[in-house]
């Protein structure tokens, strides 16, 4: 499984509680933006993928003539042949028949709606773009127009939220055929106008705990199936390209900020956007290579997201070499006998109770929670 | 000898005593370039806090106006309070002190103690008016401080600018007609005072001395005369300030001694050095054990570092003997020390340059005093760990040791300080009057409630203007309970203290208060108390954690998550383990900031 990613860093407008990479009014750049994409794909040409993703920003603004090129010079320079989905994030206010109907087109099959709230007071408080009614719209449209794999994104947090307005939004996108739900809950990014002058009716972090617990308890009664730790589905509407990321799977990130994890080594875009489109091939800004037990014990880590799958101990030694995993298996098994990791049906998986303080877990199946980082990190700047 | 002079400089601190020294030592050749290295001052943190902690001493030539050729021996003082003891035997070396009053403050606290310090050794004073070239010198009025305060002859005060160097001619000159020569015998047996030493790796420890009869040479026997320990001199000489080796010491002079004493605490601040010929001479009269005043543990955060920290200190005790240590073992904190200071100030240093020079994160308990605890039984214990003291039910009566201070303090600002030493059960004993803008205030002040934050609190009241000294006075009777802090359950010793019965329960709501702010959620609830004996005195619960979680996975940044994941790590490896929680180091040191 290999994916690829594109990141648009364009938005009408920032959100408040924002710290991806994404600049608004600088759509101008739009089109030499995405030539650049085309340019840094070359370096990759002939690689093949399984999964699209086009995030950001905003990749609805990009267009339907651009969306058209993009896709279009993505299929020229790599083999998408064997593509199972291919998503694009779309948000209300730009999803308009044009845009959708290209991405249709394009071959586009999944789309991810940045609805975060059907409560006009919630959504214009964090600076949203949109109204309720206007994603509801996006929703139908999208629907209509044949998207049958269809995501919306639910900010857990907001200010003034509380269970009415959560629930009503969760039962009104479930109504509306949204098949598959990341549910997000608001973190006070440092730098962020909201971090720096948070409204005095933020939710507290034990009311953001709550929220979460009872929109997992509405969405599972609902048979949704809570795949990942932020993620939720119907089957067979996982989002199979941010599992490939939660496998340790391999990836391609093209475009300003993005992060890219081929073969064993990470590296990451520079967040600049007329950087990247000077000279697209020259941003990598950080790369590392980690160690054998470093890595085995980062992969741990980011399978025990997925709540179902977890760490199947014979995909894990059919990845790393005996020697690599030894002292990784002996933690987790420890960590079952403490209670911080369940071991069913032949699984390592992280007990439900623990879906929202599972960072002390994952520092410790990282081995960072009892001793030193364990040595074999490679870094280069 | 009638060309020696043995002089000291003593002064308030940032008076400009080390800037003067400086400007001697260039006039007289000493130092070459005008640089602004303070020499005298040769650890970082001196001069980063503008004190001594170590007395040294550096002998110049100096040709007088009459052309008489002199010796001139500066011999630099401790500038504490803490190291009053040290301050007296410095003294005791010289025939005449330079009082140093900064033009721009007048006489503050310490310019008083010392010159009493001064008195009491008999010293010829020459009072000193620096920093006459600042705009807002008031030489006047100091004249007229030096006259009223200290009974000095203000109106013959020299002036100076140590800055520019305007007036130290004129000083260096007074100093060869006022300070007296010494006295004393060459004929008779050899009697000299310690009054500082230092540790040498190779020749172990060098003994700073002056000769006051005999005199000394290589090959010559010493004996020490408090421990009548004998060794063999392989080396006399004086400062330069470098170490210069020379024939002979002899009467009148200052200088060191190698006589491979390998063993620190074989030399002690303010005995004497006598011939075992003679082992009837007498000792120099004032000397004592510097005894220390304020305690507190210290435990290395992980205790793989004990090793180091032991080795650290074993270190740390040669070029600083008035540490005492020993081992300790915490419940909460497991194997660590306790450290016995000569005071407050002498306490943040050593555990600023335990950080520093040895590289250790290190847990350091709230300070103690020692107490006197009697019991029912009739014996009489000296207890500086709260979490030693006996069962309630054996105890008789405490007392608590007591200090004279001495606080000066423009007038607009003895309300405050008065309210603020009432509430520390300061006993006013005297207010004089310095001059007519400052009060001198002069305090029975118990030394428990001076190390916890006194001084800062007296500062920050006073804006910075109120300067304070004191001295050791004895102990004193009151009424005392231990606390005990409970964190589920668990009694961490640590943060166990001593209190005045009536402001133990507002004390303990305070500190648990403060615990309940300090410790992060867990995953469990955590009660916090404080009880006297099994009475629960406070209370409060921190509520369990119920997020911790790195929500957002996306974009495929995994190094971003991940490197997040062990920064929270890394801070988790900075506290400390009391059961099963997770305890910050600063929860160890909230005690002593529990009046701000």
């Amino acid at each position: 499984m290999r994916g690829l990613y594109i990141h648009i860093p364009f938005c009408v407008r920032k959100c408040s509680y924002c710290d991806f990479y994404s600049l608004p009014g600088r759509q101008d750049r739009i089109k030499p933006y995405v030539s650049a994409v085309i340019t840094e794909a070359r370096a990759y040409a002939g690689l093949s993928f399984h999964t699209l993703y086009l995030g950001g920003g905003t990749p609805s603004l990009l267009g339907a003539e651009q969306l058209k090129n993009l896709i279009g010079g993505l299929r020229q320079t790599f083999d998408l042949g064997g593509l199972v989905e291919a998503t694009v994030e779309v948000n209300p206010e730009s999803a308009t028949p044009g845009f959708l109907g290209a991405a249709m087109d394009a071959g586009i099959n999944r789309v991810s709606l940045g609805v975060q709230s059907l409560s006009d007071c919630e959504l214009e408080s964090v600076g949203r773009v949109h109204t309720a009614a206007r994603a509801i719209d996006a929703v139908t449209l999208s629907r209509n127009l044949g998207f049958t794999s269809l995501s919306a994104d639910l900010i857990i947090g907001l200010p003034g939220q509380t269970w009415d307005t959560l629930s009503a939004a969760l039962e009104t996108l479930v109504r509306l055929g949204i098949n598959h739900l990341s549910v997000y809950c608001l973190a006070l990014e440092e730098g962020t106008p909201l971090a720096q002058r948070p409204p005095g009716n933020l939710p507290s972090d034990d009311t953001q705990a709550e929220l979460f617990e009872l929109a997992r308890a509405f969405l599972i009664g609902e048979e949704f199936i809570h795949y990942e730790i932020s993620n939720f589905a119907r089957k067979d509407h996982e989002c199979l390209h941010n599992i490939n990321y939660w496998r340790g799977g391999e990836y391609l990130g093209l475009g300003s900020a993005a992060a890219s994890h081929l073969q064993g080594r990470r590296s990451r875009n520079r967040p600049a956007l007329d950087a990247y489109v000077e000279n697209p091939t020259g941003q990598a800004e950080y790369v590392e290579t980690l160690g054998g037990e470093e890595k085995a014990a980062e992969e741990a880590m980011l399978r025990l997201r997925l709540l179902v799958e977890g760490i199947d101990p014979g995909v894990l030694s059919g990845r790393f070499s005996p020697a690599t995993i030894e002292t990784l298996v002996s933690r987790l098994d420890s960590m079952v006998l403490s209670r911080m990791l369940e071991f069913d049906n032949s699984r390592y998986v992280l007990p439900a109770s623990r879906i929202l303080t599972s960072n002390e877990i994952f520092r410790e199946v990282l081995g960072t929670g009892t001793g030193g980082v364990p040595g074999g990190r490679h870094c280069e700047v | 000898m009638d060309n020696i002079r043995n002089f000291c400089i003593i002064a308030h601190i940032d008076h400009g005593k080390s800037t003067l020294a400086d400007r001697i030592l260039e006039l007289t050749g000493v130092l070459h370039t005008t640089t602004n290295a303070q020499v005298l001052d040769s650890m970082d943190l001196e001069r980063e806090r503008g004190i001594t902690i170590k007395a040294k001493s550096v002998r110049m030539p100096y040709k007088s106006k009459d052309g008489q050729e002199y010796f001139l021996n500066l011999i630099d003082t401790p500038g504490h309070a803490d190291f009053n003891y040290e301050v007296s035997r410095s003294l005791k070396a010289c025939e005449g002190a330079v009082l140093l009053v900064d033009a721009s403050q007048g006489v503050e606290a310490q310019t008083i103690a010392n010159a009493y310090l001064a008195v009491d050794a008999g010293l010829e004073i020459i009072p000193v008016i620096n920093k006459i070239d600042l705009p807002n010198a008031m030489i006047d009025e100091c004249r007229q401080q030096l006259e009223d305060t200290l009974g000095l002859p203000g109106k013959q005060a020299l002036l100076v600018s140590a800055k520019d160097g305007t007036g130290v001619p004129e000083l260096l000159e007074a100093i060869v007609t006022l300070v007296p020569p010494p006295k004393g015998r060459v004929d008779e047996p050899l009697r000299c005072l310690i009054f500082d030493s230092f540790y040498d790796v190779y020749r172990g420890v060098i003994p700073h001395v002056r000769v006051f009869q005999g005199s000394l040479r290589h090959g010559d026997k010493i004996m020490v005369k408090s421990t009548s320990e004998v060794y063999e001199v392989d080396e006399v000489g004086y400062f330069t300030p470098k170490l210069t080796p020379c024939e002979v010491l002899s009467v009148g002079e200052v200088g060191y001694v190698g006589a491979t004493i390998k063993n620190v605490g074989a030399i002690h601040v303010g005995d004497t050095l006598i011939s075992p010929e003679h082992p009837e001479t007498p000792g120099i009269p004032g000397f004592r054990r510097s005894q220390p005043m304020v305690f507190c543990g210290i435990y290395p955060i992980n205790t793989n570092d004990y090793g180091r920290l032991t080795a650290a200190l074993e270190k740390f005790q040669l070029n600083d003997s008035s540490i005492v240590y020993e081992k300790e073992s915490s419940a909460a904190l497991g194997h660590g020390y306790r450290l016995g200071f000569m005071g407050m100030l002498h306490m943040e240093i050593t555990m600023e340059r335990l950080k520093r020079e040895y590289g250790q994160e290190l847990v350091a308990t709230m300070p103690s005093v020692i107490y006197k605890v009697f019991t029912t039984a009739g014996e009489e214990l000296y207890i500086d760990n709260p979490s030693r003291f006996p069962d309630p039910t054996r105890i008789d009566h405490i007392e608590e040791p007591l200090i004279r201070l001495r606080v000066i303090v423009p007038n607009e600002f003895v309300g405050p300080i008065m309210e603020l030493s009432d509430s520390k059960r300061a006993k006013l004993v005297a207010m004089e009057h310095p001059d007519r803008r400052r009060a001198l205030l002069t305090y029975e002040f118990p030394l428990a409630e001076m190390i916890t934050g006194y001084y800062d609190k007296l500062k920050s009241v006073s804006r910075g203007y109120a300067s304070m000294d004191y001295d050791f006075l004895g102990y004193r009777n009151g009424d005392f309970v231990k606390v005990d802090i409970l964190v589920k359950e668990n009694q961490v010793d640590a943060l166990s203290f001593i209190s005045v019965r009536d402001s133990a329960t507002p004390r303990a709501r305070v500190l648990i208060h403060r615990l309940r702010k300090l410790i992060p959620r867990h995953l469990f609830e955590i009660p916090l108390q404080a009880a006297i004996g099994s009475k629960v005195i406070a209370r409060e619960d921190i509520a369990p954690l119920r997020k911790d979680v790195l929500a957002k996975c996306y974009g495929g940044d995994i190094t971003r998550k991940r490197k997040l994941l062990e920064k929270q790590a890394e801070g988790k490896k900075k506290m400390k383990m009391v059961g099963s929680v997770e305890v910050p180091q600063e929860a160890f040191l909230l005690l002593l900031k529990m009046e701000e």
